[in-house]
């Protein structure tokens, strides 16, 4: 009986996986019950997304936090995860659908935007600027990537004209303020912010749209002129971002198949790789002192915290941290390190559950020195997490969908990124 | 030589109707005015900073504030006095945000309570003014028709028309003359073989009639 049961229960997951199919996007192979566990967490992330968006205007709030305004950055994750959602059979092809369709027409036509950058933070009901925001640059670029992402899953449908007609409206040269970076952002009180995307970090995906659109391109040249400044932490050479933050490391690459790609020397996948390792390393070395630093525990990066939201990260860089560990990091970094994020999850899942895992997937964060837990999700967090594990368990069907567009491959072109293959 | 005027209610019940008209319609937008801004205004700032709306504003303007100094390295330790300083500032500017909502959606209600009181008010006063207007017009026609020689011509008003009085001094007028005349007609009628006994009997009615021609 009990090995008819067992042999049951294999079989199952034997075809489950075999649905899920094998994960060559990081070349390791995960269990049936590894599998059925990281699919299960990302079909709650995913909820998110539909629970957290305006029922009228589409709009994703921030965060679960009441009175929480709507953010672009979590609208563009929010257009990504529906459209992924419905691809995995989550969420009904009608709903999915509207939804998509009700939050662009609301992008195109109501949602307040400079020059089609929007602002940070809108009203979720109206679309209109709250909270005296910046109309940003890094944020818009998540918001029209998780819209062209949509947009390929919807070939030749209004999904797809909309999303093009978003892109297509922002003028990504004036974003430069006649400089030879990309401000961070913009003011209707003020101007411009005194900042600029100089250095190594999410800026990727930003750069490359910026570079890639058909209407308004900046230069190629920008491409040359932000700082990739390198460090070396335990033996290996990274590229790192001044937080250490591991969400510099993931957000670009969520969308941008980084693992062929060569820029002048660099690849971007294997940097990422070796700063994810250097972050569990960090966190390791500290694992006297912090009580949630394990092998099996980590995951430094931007998070809520006991002390509200900080830009934890490890080193290289600015290594703030606290023991807070953010277990969106971890998972997010799962092309990077896929046994490590796994073996995380499992953790987190197994271990931490009744206190971290809800019904939007995991929360923001924990201290365990402190006996805190984060009470709330946020979208971006919850957002990497859908892509990334859908990137992982799904073949690189982001990466794959993302690379066909063609502002990328003029991106790819124009600034002589050259496959990894051809130069070997 | 000023003309000033000693009576003011020259017709009390007219005045006095005409005077509750008006009266009733600007108390009417004034009430519905006043109530909308009243409520308008006041229970979305009632809503908007009640205890739980403001705890909320504050924990996310230091939220936000928080996002920034994440994203900028360069700004303020989030523990020193500039952070609580931008809290504050955004909480501020939240605050004027949430102000200008209210009344810009305050005015967009009462402008569209305005455009029914428009309404009202136009159709009111198309109605008051054919109480008036209907009369002058059946006037207007009666006179012609009495200007062409048509003493059997009346004046018949609607039931809640003004100037009934008038129309019933009016049609008193025209049926005196429209006697008058048919008197002659009979008289020139019946004597008209007889000049003798005419031409006195049309002086004796004409002799009752003051003209310009008559000497005082």
């Amino acid at each position: 009986m009990s090995i008819n049961h067992n042999l049951t229960k294999f079989l199952i997951l034997s075809l489950l996986f075999g649905f899920l199919g094998s994960s060559p996007a990081a070349g390791y192979v995960p269990t049936p019950e590894e599998a059925i566990l990281l699919s299960k967490i990302e079909k709650d992330s995913a909820q998110y997304f539909i629970r957290m968006s305006d029922k009228v205007t589409g709009l994703t709030r921030d965060s679960s936090q009441t009175g929480s305004p709507a953010s672009i950055a979590a609208t563009g994750f929010a257009l990504a995860a529906v459209a992924i959602g419905q691809s995995r059979g989550w969420i009904p092809k009608d709903y999915a659908y509207d939804q998509l369709k009700k939050t662009l027409t609301t992008l195109v036509s109501t949602a307040e935007h400079k020059n089609g950058f929007y602002y940070h933070f809108l009203d979720a009901r109206s679309g209109r600027r709250v909270w005296s925001s910046e109309a940003s640059s890094i944020d818009t670029a998540l918001l029209v990537a998780g819209a062209l992402l949509a947009a390929q899953y919807y070939p030749g449908t209004e999904i797809e004209a909309m999303a093009h007609r978003i892109y297509e409206r922002v003028d990504w040269k004036w974003m430069m303020n006649n400089s030879s970076l990309i401000c961070m952002g913009w003011k209707p009180e003020s101007g411009f912010l005194p900042y600029y995307w100089d250095s190594y970090n999410e800026l990727i995906i930003l750069q490359a749209l910026a570079i890639g659109s058909p209407t308004y391109p900046v230069p190629p040249e920008a491409w040359e002129a932000w700082i990739r400044t390198e460090e070396e932490y335990n033996g290996k050479w990274i590229i790192y971002s001044h937080s250490g933050s591991l969400f510099t490391y993931q957000y670009s690459q969520a969308f941008i198949d980084f693992r062929e790609l060569d820029d002048q020397g660099i690849n971007y996948f294997e940097n990422s790789k070796n700063a994810t390792v250097a972050n569990w390393e960090f966190s390791s070395s500290f694992q006297t002192q912090y009580r949630g630093y394990m092998n099996s525990s980590w995951g430094l990066s931007a998070s809520v915290g006991p002390g509200g939201y900080k830009a934890y990260g490890a080193k290289p860089g600015q290594a703030i941290h606290d023991g807070t560990i953010a277990p969106y990091a971890a998972l997010s970094s799962i092309v990077f390190t896929p046994e490590e994020s796994i073996r995380a999850a499992r953790y987190f899942y197994e271990e931490l559950h009744d206190n971290l895992y809800g019904h939007f997937g995991f929360k923001g964060a924990f201290n365990l020195d402190k006996n805190w837990w984060a009470q709330e999700y946020l979208g971006i967090d919850q957002g990497i997490t859908v892509l990334m594990l859908e990137n992982f368990l799904n073949d690189g069907i982001v990466w794959q969908k993302f690379m066909k567009l063609k502002p990328i491959q003029r991106w790819v072109e124009l600034c002589k990124l050259k496959a990894v293959s051809v130069i070997d | 030589m000023k003309e000033r005027r000693k009576h003011f209610f020259i017709n009390k019940p007219l005045q006095i109707r005409y005077m509750a008209y008006t009266t009733f319609t600007l108390l009417t937008i004034s009430i519905i005015a006043l109530v909308s801004l009243y409520i308008g205004i006041w229970g979305s700032v009632l809503d908007s900073f009640s205890d739980e709306r403001i705890r909320n504003d504050l924990l996310i303007a230091s939220r936000l504030t928080e996002y920034e100094q994440a994203r900028l390295p360069s700004e303020a330790d989030p523990l020193s006095t500039l952070s609580f300083f931008k809290q504050a500032e955004k909480l501020s500017q939240r605050q004027r945000e949430i102000f200008k909502d209210i009344l810009d959606e305050t005015n967009r209600k009462l402008i569209a309570k305005l455009f029914l009181l428009f309404f009202f008010i136009a159709w009111g006063s198309i109605y008051l003014s054919h109480k008036i207007a209907g009369p002058l017009y059946r006037f207007h026609i009666t006179l012609e028709e009495i200007e062409k020689g048509n003493l059997k011509t009346r004046i018949h008003l609607r039931r809640f028309d003004e100037a009934q009085f008038l129309a019933d001094r009016f049609n008193r007028t025209i049926e005196s003359l429209d006697f008058t005349f048919s008197r002659l007609k009979n008289i020139v009628a019946e004597n008209s073989s007889d000049l003798d006994r005419l031409v006195p009997r049309l002086r004796e009615v004409l002799g009752q009639i003051q003209t310009s021609v008559d000497k005082s």
